[in-house]
């Protein structure tokens, strides 16, 4: 079996001491920023970036994936015990979890919420073990054409599951698709609209774009609003949840699991929209649907079951696609590129101990989760109870150190001030930052294929539609396109992200 | 005050005019090229086309539909956290990483409304001193620690 020796090499990779220790330190950071509302995993994972750089790839993927998962963790505590989403994907664990808080259960809630996330953790490893490598043998068939077809595909699901409207979300794509090409043309050796400052040839710098709209910005925008936590003390000796309970749970894990992999592994899916539509999903299901909102627990078991299993499954078309699907992926991509790890198929033959080891490091992350959170959940809540203003000025100093260590130049600082500043007016405008982040990392390689595919075709756009694969890719973004704008969709849509 | 046009919608439109025809500019010396043998000329330049146009029909859009104003800013964190960054690009090179650590906390200290002056103080000596000791001991990075 292919896929036992598969997993035995990953398995042999991630249990090396010192990856062990990454995943382990990966997992602990996304907790702790999952608990903490105002600091998402995407901030999180841009602002380490710069200090993995020196450690091999494969651990620093190991910890960079760590972080996203543990925060799907994490931020459920959060939504439970405080009624704050620690992180977007926890939205609707906000809804049961809370209720559940109120009527003493807290430690069930808390403990079923863990478990749903293992158990749906496990799966989708074995999903992105399985799926993997069908998806790499098919990325092999591509072509120019097809690459830019997909990313299109791509960048349509971003602005589709975008929160805001999708006018501005085209728009920041767009922008996001141009500040890309700034810098040294690959074909030509040319500068391009670089201004003459020798600090662009290479092209905006990643991380201080990043950091700016991310961090940056995230902090200018959360410091003026409002904050208003009330915990609620409980408990940590009822932790367990009863028998009855959990038999009650085990079908929405499922669903929730298979619903969040299906999510996931979309482009522009991902950890929040599974939630959203595993708590649909839960809701349609019951024959009691009456009892959600006031403290169901199946109404947290299927969204944390899902998110998890959708923060897993959209490392899918990255692995084996070399394309991010949503922003944290993009990231992710930004992280290899600088390890000089080209993502795409050929890292899966090229890099068997990378590729392997990643996945199998999300199991044994999942499992450290699950054995070290539910015992330090105390810990974790007395976190809540620090103050943001200790911790914000915390993070202005790591953002500008991390910027600043990546080409120790300060051009690179005065960079993330500005997009830090952009971001905030972005933010203000009513539009979203991860289009644009999707936008930015695709650009070059965007440009790169729709030339090559041109080149072949001798200029002939209908390249594009001629080739099969291409065709569909590209008839499945307009069906996203056309879906977007049907009336009735559209209200739907509305209504899901009101809620 | 009564409004007849959706502000933030209409800056945003005049953001990627703005936007457009600076990128457009800036690659107006690069060669087209054509559509079998594209120069480094031909996509920036019409990408920046693109967002112009685009621009310019969210800006109608925005002038005839909507009245909304725009959002208020809360310009004590967003002056000072900005102030913060600008002062640890200027400071960094000149002091080097514990002075700047001192003065980019307690800069970004009096960005939240219930700063208390000692606590924020303590807090900059403490983060000063773990981040040379977390950045420049532990992870070696080659950041000068003091003035030099």
């Amino acid at each position: 079996m292919d896929l036992i020796a598969n997993l035995a090499t990953g398995f042999g990779v991630a249990l090396t001491p010192a990856n062990l220790g990454f995943c382990l330190l990966g997992a602990l950071i996304g907790t702790l920023v999952g608990v903490l509302p105002g600091i998402a995993p995407i901030t999180t994972i841009a602002i380490l970036l710069p200090f993995t750089f020196s450690l091999p790839p494969t651990s620093s993927l190991i910890m960079l994936a760590g972080i996203f998962y543990g925060a799907q963790y994490g931020g459920s505590t959060t939504a439970i015990l405080v009624n704050v989403p620690g992180e977007s994907s926890a939205i609707v664990t906000c809804l049961d979890g809370h209720q559940m808080a109120k009527q003493g259960r807290a430690g069930p809630a808390l403990a079923i919420a863990a478990i749903a996330s293992f158990v749906a953790g496990t799966i989708a490893t074995l999903v992105i073990a399985t799926a993997s490598v069908p998806m790499s043998w098919l990325a092999l068939k591509f072509n120019a054409a097809e690459y830019f077809s997909l990313m299109v595909l791509g960048l349509t699901g971003a602005v589709v599951l975008a929160a805001g409207a999708p006018e501005k979300a085209v728009a920041m794509v767009l922008v996001g698709l141009l500040l890309g090409l700034v810098g040294i043309d690959v074909n030509t050796g040319t500068p391009r609209m670089t201004m003459d400052i020798a600090e662009l040839g290479d092209g905006i710098g990643f991380v201080p774009i990043a950091i700016g709209l991310f961090g940056i910005a995230e902090l200018a925008v959360t410091l003026g609003r409002p904050r208003d936590h009330s915990l609620l003390s409980f408990k940590l000796s009822n932790l367990w949840p009863s028998w009855a309970e959990i038999r009650q749970c085990i079908p929405a894990m499922l669903r929730g699991t298979v619903l969040g992999s299906v999510l996931g592994v979309l482009p522009g899916g991902g950890a929040a929209l599974s939630s959203f539509a595993a708590y649909a999903l839960e809701k349609k299901w019951s024959r009691h649907p009456e009892r959600f909102g006031r403290g169901a627990i199946e109404g947290v078991a299927a969204p944390e079951a899902a998110n998890n299993a959708g923060a897993q499954t959209s490392f899918i078309p990255l692995l084996t696609l070399g394309i991010p699907g949503n922003a944290i992926m993009a990231l992710m991509v930004g992280a290899m590129m600088i390890q000089g790890v080209q993502p795409g198929p050929q890292v899966m033959t090229a890099q068997p101990q990378l590729f392997w080891g990643v996945i199998a490091s999300m199991w044994l992350g999942n499992l450290m989760l699950i054995v070290l959170n539910l015992p330090m959940i105390g810990l974790w809540v007395s976190l809540l109870r620090v103050p943001y203003r200790l911790m914000f000025p915390a993070i202005v100093l790591f953002c500008c150190i991390g910027t600043y260590s990546v080409g120790n130049t300060v051009f690179d600082i005065w960079a993330m001030l500005l997009f830090g500043v952009l971001g905030v007016f972005f933010y203000k405008v009513g539009a979203e930052p991860a289009p644009f982040i999707l936008g930015f990392i695709l650009g070059p390689l965007m440009e790169e294929n729709f030339r090559r595919a041109m080149y072949l075709s001798r200029g002939d756009p209908l390249v594009f539609i001629e080739r099969p694969i291409s065709a569909v890719l590209l008839l499945m973004s307009l069906a996203l396109l056309v879906i977007l704008v049907l009336p009735a969709v559209k209200k739907k849509r509305e209504e899901v992200f009101q809620e | 005050m009564t409004l007849r046009v959706n502000v933030p919608d209409l800056a945003f439109a005049a953001f990627l005019v703005a936007l457009g025809a600076f990128a457009f500019a800036l690659a107006s010396n690069l060669s087209v090229g054509t559509a079998a043998a594209m120069g480094p000329g031909y996509v920036p330049r019409g990408l920046a086309g693109i967002i112009m146009v685009y621009g310019v029909v969210l800006g109608l859009r925005a002038a005839f539909t909507g009245r909304q104003a725009f959002p208020g800013i809360a310009w004590r964190p967003l002056l000072l956290i900005t102030a913060a960054v600008a002062l640890f690009a200027i400071l960094l090179p000149r002091a080097g990483l514990a002075l700047t650590s001192l003065a980019v906390v307690i800069c970004s200290g009096f960005a939240a409304y219930d700063v208390r002056l000692r606590e924020n103080a303590l807090l900059a000596v403490a983060l000063a001193i773990f981040a040379v000791l977390l950045f420049v001991t532990v992870l070696g990075l080659p950041i000068p620690v003091w003035p030099q």
